[in-house]
């Protein structure tokens, strides 16, 4: 289970590390924004380079983030066929068997996979540097002008960080299971179809049964100490804005309307 | 000796920073048809030990000899299933590990597993069951509905319906109220005298090791300090103090008789035994 990199947070000590969730959430969301910015190969040179140089400055190392893309290889290498298949435009690139491969077929998947590589590159370089209780306290203030409309802001956040909260312990309890389920003869690796689906099942219906008891108990336990959704309350942790966090957000905006700039007026 | 550990050593998460010693060079044997207890505190390195008796952990450096197979690192975990048939492993608070619509079903699961036929299967579901003291009545209802000491004894008849001639058991009475543990550990017991299991306990609890076990294990910090029996570890007192063990009522009761002038008899570690020979002491 550790070596999935993806939306993984790696506690280092940066500039980027420090800076205020909520902004990075923010900039994130431009950033987003940049990458769907029809500017070409060259605006992806310039976003690629920022972002390369944002998560140097992260300190983060260039084969984890190598790592939390590789779950996309595989989608990849399914678009590149159909795109060979379908898209008939462009020159003819070569062609064997009768079967021609056009320029556009492989222009368009590089292009889809600059496009994935950068937005996957962006989310990580938010997640990587910032605690998974920091996005959910960022998330809940950033939500909170919607509130007007009905919106949960502080469920949602109480919700997400109770399910990052549990991720690890159940983990533990997946592992648990299993090894008391493999005392019993389930083997999830050999076997037939129809036994490893009771193998599958062996496992995720204690799973669920222990589930619905910790929450129940969660709840319980919460109630217990009078919580209650609405009330209003304060917070140990203070989130504060400082004025890296404005320059970051500068700067970011900068390179989004420099894209723009780039798409439609050059 | 058919159960025995050489050299042998487990590392969690090797080659990362949260690699962990969890077992340094144990050497260890265990003497069959006995009841053993595995005793030390949190984090000695009890949990890991077992593991290894059914290669649920293979050792990281060492062998452990389980019934005339050799378990290294280097088995393939395709080898070790039939290993499992002859040690039944029951985990900390296995009422957890239920699953089936039914009780009779689930009971059946671990020697479907293992290749028994249906017919016999059941049959052995049903015998078990009755062995650790489940009405035969409730075997068509969902264990999920049933109290937590009835899941318990369902769990453990899941493990011994696949007829192991070792049964290990993680902290079996732990949860459970003195009534309930106290008849959990006589069930070993009868499992011991009566179906001649080998049974390896894991337990905090010194009265369970002094009224109920034969040999006892002590664990500390990944090694095994002591291997000897019952008898003999709770009457070295020096022993005892150095590893921080609380020992059981009865016999500091003894000792405190003693230092009060009144020695009794040795070998006394049950209660009545004990009344018995205060009160023939005090009678004239």
């Amino acid at each position: 289970m550790s070596n999935i990199a993806l939306g993984r947070y790696i506690p280092l000590d940066s500039l980027i590390h420090k800076l205020d969730p909520r902004m990075k959430i923010i900039a994130m969301f431009f950033l987003l924004i940049a990458v769907f910015v029809p500017a070409g190969y060259p605006g992806y040179g310039v976003l690629g380079v920022f972002i390369v140089s944002v998560l140097l400055i992260a300190k983060l190392r260039l084969n984890f983030i190598f790592r939390a893309m590789k779950p996309m290889a595989f989608m990849l290498v399914f678009l590149l066929m159909i795109n060979v298949l379908v898209l008939r435009t462009g020159y003819v690139l070569f062609s064997f068997y009768g079967f021609t491969v056009y320029s556009d077929a492989i222009y368009q998947t590089l292009y889809i996979t600059f496009r994935l590589a950068l937005m996957i590159m962006i989310t990580t370089a938010l997640t990587a540097t910032t605690k998974p209780l920091d996005l959910t306290l960022a998330i809940e203030d950033l939500l909170g002008p919607l509130k007007r409309f009905g919106v949960p802001a502080h469920e949602i956040a109480m919700m997400i960080s109770i399910a990052l909260r549990f991720i690890p312990t159940l983990i533990e309890e997946t592992q648990r299971i299993m090894k008391a389920q493999a005392s019993r003869g389930v083997d999830l690796k050999e076997g037939k179809f129809k036994e490893k689906i009771m193998a599958i099942l062996s496992l995720i219906v204690p799973l669920f049964v222990s589930s619905f008891q910790r929450a129940e108990d969660l709840a319980d336990a919460m109630e217990a100490r009078g919580y209650v959704p609405s009330a209003t309350r304060t917070r140990y942790k203070q989130l504060k804005r400082t004025l890296k966090d404005y320059i970051m957000l500068f700067v970011v905006l900068l390179l989004l309307g420099g894209l723009i700039t780039l798409a439609f007026v050059v | 000796m058919p159960i025995a550990f050489e050299k042998v050593s487990y590392t969690y998460a090797p080659g990362t920073p949260f690699s962990y010693a969890a077992l340094k060079e144990v050497d260890l044997a265990i003497e069959m048809g006995k009841i053993t207890a595995i005793i030390g505190p949190t984090g000695s390195g009890k949990s890991t030990l077992v593991q290894h008796l059914n290669a649920l952990l293979q050792p990281s450096d060492g062998q452990v000899l389980v019934l005339d197979r050799i378990i290294t690192h280097a088995d393939k975990p395709k080898q070790l299933k039939s290993l499992r048939k002859n040690v039944g492993l029951v985990f900390q608070f296995p009422e957890y590990q239920l699953f089936e619509e039914t009780v009779l079903k689930d009971v059946m699961f671990g020697p479907l597993n293992f290749g028994v036929s249906e017919e016999e299967a059941k049959k052995r579901a049903m015998e078990t069951l009755t062995v650790v003291g489940i009405d035969p009545s409730i075997a068509e209802k969902s264990p999920l509905d049933l109290s937590g000491g009835q899941k318990r004894r369902i769990a453990i008849a899941g493990i011994l319906a696949i007829d192991p001639k070792v049964l290990v058991l993680d902290e079996p009475t732990a949860g459970l109220d003195p009534q309930g543990s106290k008849s959990m550990m006589q069930l070993f017991t009868q499992l011991n005298r009566q179906y001649e299991k080998t049974v390896l306990i894991v337990t905090h609890d010194m009265e369970h090791v002094l009224n109920y076990c034969d040999n006892v294990v002590v664990m500390q910090d990944g090694k095994c300090v002591t291997h000897q029996t019952v008898k003999e570890f709770f009457n070295d007192g020096k022993l005892l103090h150095e590893l921080n063990i609380k020992v059981p009522n009865v016999l500091r009761f003894k000792e405190s008789l003693a230092k009060g002038g009144m020695s009794l008899p040795e070998g006394i570690s049950d209660l009545q035994t004990l009344a018995k020979a205060i009160a023939g002491r005090i009678k004239p």
